[in-house]
């Protein structure tokens, strides 16, 4: 009873030899291993969890999750007294889970500022982990591809039988020794409920893109309140994208996609049929998304893709471009 | 046996008939009951509901626990409340028994002065009664919401209910409802299937609960999913806990005439939105700046740019709140006392004699804080009003420079959970105060006329002074709830 369960000490062990190995600072970087993060894949989202979020985002420190990013002004501060950025977040992966998403796109829009929000506990400590290993990785690549005399970088074949560019090999970094643009420095992860805290992170317009990837379906119908997607959490997501923003989404349950649509806007469907949020979202064309990159990033090289794709199952994409508020009436 | 505790009023409003003479009337809500009195005398006039007896209504065993727990739902209470009677018709003209509730916590006068709206705590009802000539209450509607209502507020026109419950949901109800019997729209009939297969689920227990549920819906396919049976449109939702909901209607600057509408939604989680009215769909921002739960907001009518908050910080907000701007933060302790946490009970705004006033009561106090509202949106403080209980509610006669306090004449002063020793005799239901005129500063002079003592006289229902301590505690929760709000953070994970 006293001693902790083997798979505790196991992790506990984990940690700490992760920890004095990144003290010593021993030339090569291990990223963390999954199967040590590992959590119950539910997380009730109407509990008060011991969370930290910003009183508002005026009073988010954002310096300490970008630090490429701070504003070199050092008196540029913003109302918690934080360092400001010389760019705000625009890309979100809500409920980012491993970062698989983070990681590819990371490569995509290197410019961007990306942030994955996250509500399990030992899930966004392995992403925190994974990101500050694949910077470290990044910072050694370029000081050696530096100081090794105008070698090019080594050469080493990021996989056999992959295309080095693809997103695949940018998601499994453990192999992949090629320097990055934007080195990693524009994605990071924090943990939050964003069913209650989004508005404490995010301003009005503030968002280019949100991603919400296979999200917890809650299949019984009495759990449907929790979703992601809802009428309600739609107006949230609503005034935190510009006009002409992207929501993404993406599961691999049938039902949730008609729930998905039913609750943007379905194919063919009317304008001003019904009013409501609805207004407020316009659905992205097929052709469109067969250009996009990031559909392909969402739908290959996020942990659930992969697994989605071992299990052979099917994956619903669904894409809606925020519109521009209506009129007031008259 | 000792004499009886007399239950205090808990929701006190003003209402002004506007008819060929203007009469006026002040209701209040009592247990299961509303009264309604003569403003100029106190003369009692009516009591509603009419038919109900004396032993029922001093029966507490009828007050379930529900109005006292207002935090995370726990499971046992996910039994669905049927209403009373089915049907599309819901204009009972018939006579309403009190049985079915111990207590209304929310009552909103209509601005014409003909119609009163009440919450029923146990049956979650929003009953409308029309308020006669003659002072007597008829109910015209009952209405039972989904979930617990928190708040009500009626919008600028008052013909629509805006009604905030504890899912964090916004409906807006028709004040009267149509003629014609409300209609549900039709769903697409979808059949039921679960909507896991086995390309979704994978581990060994969970396919075979889908065995199981692919089972049994083909056994019973046919379940009607009842749902409100009246005219009602979700307008706007939290993931939280809705503690108070605020219309305000503003004239455009550059548009003459031209007027826009806002809903202001307060939530358990420090969040204040604003969004249109009715495209309620659309954010225009939020008011950030507590840090505790917000369980008031006052927008005062001579002043709609501005907005008072409060809830469990020890201080109010003053907000521009169209620009979600914080003007002024207002403390409400004297001296900063780590130990004793505050929570806003009620926050009245009235203009009085030119000066623009703001009433606030904290859960607990005795103490009526009084500040003035200057132009540029900054409370100045003014001396506070002592009463002989807690404050509940105010209510405010603008014509007479004078208002209404009914105060808590069962608990001691200055606590919300220890009872007074014994009865005072005839126990003080309200007070009431009026502004000295000519005076500089804001002063009050208590009135002792015929209102007063005629209220107080008359009395409410009876509590035997030897009540048991379980009841004390459910007659306490039933008043003194807010203090629930406030999260207790344990183990997180």
């Amino acid at each position: 009873m006293s001693t902790p369960p083997a798979k505790r000490q196991k992790r506990d062990q984990y940690r700490k030899r992760a920890a004095a190995a990144a003290n010593e600072d021993t030339g090569k970087v291990k990223l963390p291993q999954k199967k040590f993060y590992r959590q119950r894949a539910h997380a009730n989202p109407f509990s008060d969890h011991q969370l930290d979020y910003p009183l508002s985002p005026a009073h988010m420190d954002w310096s300490s999750h970008y630090p490429a990013f701070v504003n070199p002004d050092p008196e540029q501060k913003n109302l918690a007294g934080a360092r400001k950025l010389l760019k705000d977040v625009e890309v979100v992966d809500i409920g980012c889970g491993f970062g698989g998403l983070l990681v590819g796109l990371a490569p995509l829009l290197p410019e961007t500022l990306m942030l994955g929000m996250e509500i399990r506990t030992q899930v966004i400590e392995y992403v925190e982990n994974r990101i500050q290993a694949l910077r470290t990785q990044q910072n050694q690549l370029k000081n050696s591809s530096t100081t090794a005399s105008e070698s090019p970088a080594p050469a080493i074949p990021a996989e056999p039988a992959t295309d080095g560019a693809s997103p695949d090999a940018a998601s499994t970094p453990e192999t992949s020794n090629s320097p990055v643009p934007g080195g990693y420095q524009n994605i990071s992860a924090l943990r939050s409920n964003t069913m209650k805290f989004f508005p404490n992170f995010f301003g009005k317009q503030q968002l280019s893109k949100i991603f919400i990837c296979f999200p917890d379906p809650h299949f019984k119908a009495k759990k449907h309140k929790a979703r992601i997607i809802s009428e309600n959490l739609n107006a949230e997501y609503a005034y935190a994208l510009k006009p002409g923003g992207l929501l993404y989404t993406i599961t691999d349950v049938e039902e949730y996609h008609h729930w998905v649509l039913r609750h943007f806007r379905e194919e063919g469907e009317h304008e001003a049929s019904e009013g409501g949020v609805k207004d407020l979202f316009e659905r992205v064309s097929e052709e469109e998304l067969a250009s996009d990159p990031c559909v392909e990033v969402m739908r290959e090289s996020t942990e659930e893709g992969k697994k989605v794709t071992r299990n052979k199952g099917n994956k619903y994409v669904a894409v809606f471009r925020r519109k521009a508020d209506p009129e007031w009436p008259a | 046996m000792a004499a009886n505790f007399q239950l205090p009023l808990q929701c006190l409003q003003y209402l002004e008939k506007r008819g060929a003479e203007s009469q006026r009337f002040l209701i209040a809500s009592s247990g299961g009951k509303i009264y309604s009195y003569a403003a100029e005398t106190g003369q009692r006039l009516s009591s509603w509901p009419q038919d109900v007896d004396a032993s029922n209504a001093n029966n507490s065993k009828a007050t379930e626990t529900e109005t006292g727990s207002e935090d995370q739902a726990p499971p046992e209470k996910k039994r669905k409340v049927s209403p009373s009677e089915e049907g599309p018709a819901e204009t009972s003209k018939s006579t309403v028994k009190a049985s079915t509730w111990s207590s209304i916590p929310c009552l909103v006068a209509h601005s014409n002065g003909d119609y009163v709206i009440a919450l029923t705590a146990e049956d979650k009802c929003v009953r409308v009664l029309r308020l006669k000539d003659d002072g007597t209450l008829e109910q015209l509607s009952e209405r039972c919401m989904p979930k617990r209502p928190c708040s009500i507020a009626l919008t600028d026109d008052g013909n629509t209910i805006l009604c905030g419950d504890k899912f964090g949901d916004v409906y807006s109800l028709p004040l009267l409802p149509g003629n014609e019997p409300y209609v549900a729209p039709k769903l697409p009939n979808r059949p039921k299937v679960p909507s896991a297969t086995p390309l979704t689920v994978h581990s060994k227990r969970n396919l075979e609960s889908l065995e199981q549920q692919l089972r049994y819906s083909q056994k019973n396919s046919t379940e009607e999913k009842n749902s409100l049976n009246f005219q009602h449109q979700l307008l706007l939702g939290h993931v939280s806990l809705l503690t108070d909901v605020a219309f305000v209607t503003v004239p455009q600057d550059d548009n003459f005439g031209k007027k826009r509408s806002y809903i202001l939604t307060g939530d358990r989680d420090e969040h204040i939105r604003v969004s249109r009215y009715p495209q309620a769909h659309i954010i225009e921002g939020y008011c950030l700046g507590h840090t505790a739960f917000v369980t008031k907001l006052c927008i005062p009518q001579y002043a709609p740019g501005y907005l008072i908050s409060g809830g469990g910080d020890d201080y109010l907000l003053v907000w521009k709140w169209s620009e979600g701007r914080i003007l002024q933060k207002v403390p409400l302790v004297k001296q900063e006392s780590e130990t004793t946490q505050v929570t806003v009970r009620g926050i009245w705004a009235t203009s009085i004699g030119g000066s623009n006033i703001v009433l606030v009561a904290l859960e607990g106090s005795s103490n009526l804080q009084c500040f003035v509202l200057g132009s540029d949106g900054t409370l100045k403080p003014q001396d506070p009003i002592e009463m002989s209980g807690n404050v509940l509610d105010v209510a405010i006669m603008e014509k007479d420079s004078t208002i209404v306090v009914s105060v808590d004449c069962i608990r001691e002063k200055g606590s919300t959970h220890e009872w007074r020793a014994s009865p005072t005799s005839p126990s003080n239901l309200i007070e009431s105060f009026r502004v000295k005129p000519g005076t500089e500063n804001l002063e009050w002079e208590p009135v002792t006329e015929s209102l007063v003592t005629n209220i107080n006289m008359g009395g409410s229902s009876g509590i035997p002074a030897d009540a048991d301590t379980k009841q004390r505690k459910e007659l306490n929760d039933v008043l003194y709830s807010l203090g629930n709000l406030r999260k207790k953070h344990g183990e997180d994970d």
